[in-house]
């Protein structure tokens, strides 16, 4: 095998470098100068064009600003995916407190097993829920130790399901009150102001 | 490409040059997504309530007997509400609203509301706008009673505002009932 047949096409030569000499290569197979000339920009019109960026920064810049205006640091206020909450137009924001959250069958406090909302439900009268109380007062405590030198704001948050029945609110409610937390709030979802990034919280 | 002209006017020399725009670009784009992933689109809120858990008497101090405030009692009934103002064990006044028929999904009592605001600006005790105060109201409901149509009337409770002045001197709307459960 001749070494001449590689001369027409030397990027097929198996002995060659596989490293070349750093240029232009678009089109560079194609034999016809005038081909060579339009893709290396040297006849007629330049194939390259400058975008006009400005208008893509402001928009970015906006939506940067729109973003940190409503960021929040304080994170996402966890709903247990079992409770379907209420709708109600009244409402103010929610706030950083306990949450006890209360489905068709468990109470949960920061998701916790805290009671069974079916024993409520057969006992048929208003209890103070033992498990919900102890945690619950425990919570007071811990917060009394770390925070020695400020007042107990007592808040608790319920997270309970539309479909609860009266009996079990008002026994929530009652133990709560009981373990020292006599500021009861019911989260609702709220409707008339839609969706809104939780921000300033 | 991504090139800013700074262009001065000199007359000898041409001041142009080009700053890279492609970093900036990046650390936008990178902030953006930052953002929009840790953002939180939520619309949940709370209605506050008040548990009134009377705590023992204090044998040093001795008890001077006032005047009871009134207390709006409302009661849920089955085809009814009834408004009732209290003060102590004397009924002061007694309205009832027709529940309707179809309350709707979300469960919502415009006409409760409506007559809450009235029968508050009749008998309501704290209307200055620098009491801090709120008249309480207290919740009597049958044990049945599924939680929505609680929260349906919590809602229609806490329409009715008054004008608040806050220690900093700002003014700021606050409900005039706070609510409580009846408890026996």
């Amino acid at each position: 095998m001749s070494a001449d047949r590689y001369d027409a096409f030397p990027d097929h030569d198996p002995h060659s470098h596989a490293i070349h000499q750093p240029g232009k290569r678009l089109m560079h197979h194609v034999p016809l100068r005038f081909v060579w000339n339009k893709v290396a920009g040297g006849g007629g019109h330049s194939v390259n064009a400058s975008l006009n960026l400005t208008a893509y920064i402001d928009f970015l810049l906006v939506t940067v600003i729109f973003l940190l205006q409503t960021f929040s640091a304080s994170g996402e206020v966890a709903v247990d995916k079992n409770v379907s909450l209420p709708k109600a137009e009244n409402a103010e924001d929610v706030i950083d407190a306990p949450m006890v959250a209360v489905n068709g069958n468990q109470v949960l406090v920061d998701g916790q097993l805290a009671g069974s909302t079916r024993a409520i439900e057969e006992v048929g009268r208003m209890q103070k829920v033992d498990e919900l109380f102890n945690i619950l007062k425990a919570k007071r405590e811990l917060w009394k130790q770390v925070q020695p030198d400020k007042d107990f704001p007592g808040v608790v948050i319920l997270q309970i399901d539309e479909e609860v029945p009266a009996i079990v609110v008002k026994s929530v409610f009652q133990t709560a009150a009981y373990a020292g937390y006599p500021n009861v709030s019911f989260m609702v979802q709220k409707i008339g102001g839609g969706s809104k990034p939780a921000g300033g919280e | 490409m991504g090139g800013v002209d700074v262009e001065s006017g000199g007359k000898k020399r041409s001041m142009n040059s080009e700053i890279n725009m492609i970093p900036f670009i990046d650390l936008l784009m990178v902030t953006v997504a930052f953002l929009l992933i840790t953002a939180v689109w939520v619309n949940n809120s709370r209605i506050n309530a008040n548990a009134q858990v009377p705590g023992p008497p204090d044998p040093t101090q001795e008890v001077t007997p006032q005047t009871p405030e009134k207390v709006l009692n409302l009661h849920l009934g089955a085809d009814e509400f009834t408004i009732t103002w209290k003060q102590g064990a004397t009924v002061v006044s007694e309205v009832k609203v027709p529940k309707p028929s179809d309350p709707g999904n979300p469960v919502r009592y415009p006409d409760l509301a409506k007559k809450l605001g009235e029968e508050w600006k009749q008998h309501g005790g704290h209307r200055d706008p620098s009491d801090k105060k709120v008249d309480q109201a207290i919740l009597q409901v049958d044990n049945r009673t599924p939680y929505k149509e609680i929260v349906a009337v919590l809602d229609a409770l806490y329409a009715t505002k008054r004008e608040l002045v806050l220690p900093s001197g700002a003014k700021d709307e606050v409900p005039v009932f706070n609510m409580t459960f009846s408890v026996r």
